[in-house]
């Protein structure tokens, strides 16, 4: 029932928006990796779109005509669908919010600025938070964004806009952690690609509609999560970036009897861990929760050991058996990184499987064949 | 090897000094007497040696990366590797003035040029950081950092007190020191700045960018005083930064020299050499030192000019290369004047004039470095490339794009169609590593060079 008012109101949802910026409503694109604070674009009255798509070989190729391809898939992708313009969300946008996080997506803003008369706010976000001043950058980054969104909308983001927009965003937050941590149950009754296709969805639909959705299919699995006992491979998924549309993976996870009951992934996923503190200043506020309470991305500074002992904790938590890291091809970062989980994890048996994918069609029979293995290894 | 000595520069009296730290050293790394051999002949090859500036220059470069191979055996107490950190050359040096017990070093520039660009032996050290977690394959990280990892791993360099890098160009410096740390317990400092200046700020003071990278530098420079145990002061820095710019003055009227001489008057193989200076961690007088050898050199390319002398026919067409330059290994770049094509520029020629002015040595600092090509925006980086072309009457462009670098490899193809619909030249690129010399394919480069060099004479001869 829920899923089916989702997705009217998904196809629906370009035709709204275009009708939303005919009444002079902006419709203002983010890049994911959390470090955009949507709260910022929605009190300004105009409608936050996380750009996240990802997984479909046409896009990424291409910008392939203007990038090469050691550029990974999901930032040539950001790149193709905006050269494209086949997908109505990549072409409405009246203003890019780019968060400056690893080369890649700095990249993608950068060809995005290259070709186009758009505005574009470039969001640098420290690599590093321990000093003050490191934290005041960001802060100041974010109060030039306000102003900047205020001159843009024609509108005042005042203090109580900014507390409802925050209010509204932290109830999607706890809604899908509590979603999420459904799944620490040995019965989980949402799997991962349909948590996934929630999260996603939640980046283009109107937020108050999808807390309505949220809160009602929260209800409802809770009611079901009483099920049978399953038996397959609980795993933990790591990697940069799930798209939306970049579901063959988690298909081939699903389809070889593996259950994925937990994600650390960078991009392409709502932060929902923490809520943003609604109390004091909201900007010291969205600093500490998009920047310092969560758990870095590989980019960050000091990353690897903190992203490890996280997933530990997860894997803990969720009861996880095994590792599935899912990096993008030419993710320089994240191919480091599973050097050295692949070595922590495997001194407490914990197995790992690593997979590169670049969102072609030529390897999924490999990627089949490897997951089918490591299932299989799992289940001993 | 007294030969080998010889051609890099030192004097008898130095030779009968230095012969057994060479040696010691060379063991270390395997050299044996056919690498010294293959040194010998690709020093007379490549390297102009005739030239008095350069064997100095030489001189330098071999010195520095003897001593950073035998720091720990001669007493040094204190070990500090800058990998791709802008500031380190001012570290480095700094600490240099005051104590001979302490070295901090970017290290790999004198060992991409000694074991790479003349000794031809740098396989076995890229592969050693292979074996870890900078594999090989598609995935292109960049063999630049395991020119990091392949001598620690080694143990050719001693495990250092402290590690610096910054994220300014990439990430993949910054991960491998993260994983240098958690794996080694190396500890590690990062000097950062978000690279997020818009469009509009590069015609306005550097008062937001500069300012941080340069805070971000003071707290590592406050790590490395607590490791070190004795201050940095700001008088120091400033001494040794306008030391600096005595230096890249020298290195600016040389550029000049063979951006316009016509012959171009000296090989690009030798530009990663004598740029190699500016991160060399010399004390005061070794950078007075390395001046002085510049100019040197400076003098030489005059009067080669003046004598109408050039490594490629006078009339060759004139290359703007992309940066970066083959840092390991001088075939390619010698290769282009043996096929007659002049590089008389990289685009290191074209940067955004930086804006903004400080007392602060640091900001002073960071305000002339942060508007290099390399690191600007593309909509600001290739208007500028395209300028710079036009402004050097350049006939075609040379952008063998790095691949293990995100950031310059990913502008190629859009600097090609610019130049093309700009200027109306050809482009050749080439998909290559800079650091790694077993990317190199004579046959391949020597046939597409020709190509290239048809087509800009075909082009030229047109207009």
């Amino acid at each position: 029932m829920q899923n089916e008012r989702l997705d009217i109101h998904l196809r629906e949802r370009p035709a709204q928006l275009e009708e939303a910026k005919r009444k002079g409503v902006k419709v203002i694109g983010y890049f994911p990796g959390n470090y955009v604070p949507e709260e910022l674009i929605y009190a300004s009255g105009a409608i936050p779109v996380c750009l996240a798509n990802g997984g479909s070989p046409q896009p990424a190729a291409a910008a392939l005509s203007v990038v090469p391809n050691m550029i990974c898939p999901f930032a040539r992708t950001q790149i193709g669908e905006r050269l494209s313009k086949k997908d109505p969300y990549y072409s409405m946008i009246d203003m890019l919010v780019a968060p400056i996080t690893c080369q890649h997506l700095k990249k993608a803003a950068e060809v995005w600025e290259y070709f186009d008369g758009l505005e574009i706010f470039k969001l640098g976000i420290p690599q590093q938070h321990k000093n003050d001043f490191e934290l005041e950058y960001f802060g100041g980054r974010l109060r030039l964004l306000k102003d900047r969104l205020q001159t843009f909308t024609g509108n005042n983001i005042t203090a109580e806009k900014m507390r409802e927009a925050v209010e509204l965003y932290n109830r999607m937050r706890v809604l899908l952690r509590q979603m999420s941590t459904l799944r620490k149950a040995s019965t989980p009754s949402i799997s991962a690609l349909d948590f996934i296709k929630l999260n996603h969805a939640s980046f283009y639909a109107d937020p108050v509609f999808m807390v309505e959705v949220l809160d009602s299919v929260y209800r409802e699995l809770k009611q079901e999560n009483q099920g049978i006992k399953i038996e397959s491979p609980r795993i933990l998924l790591v990697g940069p970036s799930i798209g939306k549309g970049d579901y063959q993976v988690l298909e081939l996870i699903s389809a070889a009897g593996g259950e994925i009951v937990i994600e650390e992934i960078c991009e392409g996923v709502r932060y929902y861990w923490n809520e943003i503190d609604n109390r004091g200043d909201i900007f010291q506020s969205l600093v500490k929760g998009y920047l310092v309470d969560r758990v870095p991305c590989a980019f960050m500074r000091y990353s690897t050991g903190e992203r490890f002992n996280h997933a530990l904790r997860l894997i803990e938590e969720f009861n996880v058996s095994g590792v599935i890291w899912y990096e993008l091809l030419c993710c320089e970062t994240y191919d480091s990184e599973s050097y050295f989980f692949s070595r922590k994890l495997s001194e407490r048996n914990i197995p790992m499987l690593t997979l590169e994918y670049d969102y072609g069609t030529d390897i999924a029979g490999q990627l089949k064949t490897r997951i089918e293995a490591f299932i299989e290894i799992l289940k001993g | 090897m007294k030969e080998f000595l010889g051609l890099c520069g030192f004097n008898e009296k130095e030779i009968e000094l230095e012969l057994p730290r060479v040696e010691k050293a060379f063991t270390k790394l395997g050299i044996t007497a056919s690498d010294i051999e293959q040194g010998k002949l690709r020093l007379k090859t490549y390297y102009a040696i005739e030239l008095e500036g350069v064997r100095k220059i030489i001189r330098l470069v071999l010195r520095e990366c003897i001593n950073s191979l035998l720091v720990k055996d001669e007493g040094v107490e204190k070990i500090i590797y800058g990998f791709m950190c802008p500031g380190i050359d001012l570290i480095s040096s700094a600490l240099a003035c005051k104590s001979r017990k302490v070295y901090a070093i970017h290290h790999s520039w004198a060992l991409h040029i000694v074991v790479g660009c003349i000794l031809g032996k740098l396989e076995g050290i890229l592969e050693a950081a292979e074996e870890k977690w900078l594999k090989a394959g598609i995935v292109s990280h960049c063999a630049n950092v395991k020119t990091l990892v392949g001598p620690v791993m080694l143990g050719l360099f001693p495990k250092p007190d402290l590690l610096i890098t910054s994220g300014f160009l990439c990430e993949t410096a910054p991960k491998t020191l993260d994983l240098l740390y958690e794996l080694y317990n190396i500890p590690v400092r990062y000097i950062d700045a978000p690279p997020d200046r818009e469009l509009g700020e590069y015609s306005l003071p550097n008062d937001r960018v500069a300012p941080m990278a340069a805070l971000s530098m003071r707290k590592v420079v406050q790590a490395v005083q607590e490791i070190v145990g004795f201050e940095i002061s700001d008088d120091l820095l400033t001494e040794v930064l306008e030391a600096r710019n005595r230096q890249e003055a020298v290195m600016g009227r040389i550029k000049a020299v063979i951006e316009n001489s016509n012959p171009l008057p000296l090989s690009p193989a030798l530009e990663n050499i004598w740029t190699c200076l500016g991160a060399l961690p010399l004390n005061i007088d070794g950078i007075e030192e390395a001046t002085e050898a510049l100019s040197t050199l400076y003098i030489e390319l005059q009067e080669r000019v003046a004598r109408g002398i050039g490594v490629v026919e006078k009339d060759a067409p004139r290359v703007m290369a992309i940066l970066p330059m083959g840092q390991t290994d001088p075939r390619l770049e010698q290769l282009a004047c043996e096929v007659g094509i002049a590089i008389v520029a990289t685009d290191q020629s074209v940067v955004m004039p930086p804006l903004g002015t400080s007392d602060d040595p640091y900001v002073k600092y960071f305000i002339a470095r942060l508007n290099g090509s390399m690191g600007l925006p593309l909509k600001k980086r290739v208007p500028l490339i395209v300028e710079g072309c036009r402004k050097l009457n350049i006939d075609g462009v040379l952008d063998r794009y790095h691949v293990g670098c995100r950031s310059v490899a990913a502008d190629a193809l859009l600097i090609e169609s610019a130049v093309k619909r700009e200027l109306g030249i050809p482009v050749l690129l080439l998909e290559w590593e800079s650091f790694d010399p077993r990317v190199f394919n004579l046959n391949e480069y020597k046939k597409r060079l020709e190509i290239f060099k048809t087509m800009m004479l075909e082009k030229k001869n047109k207009t």
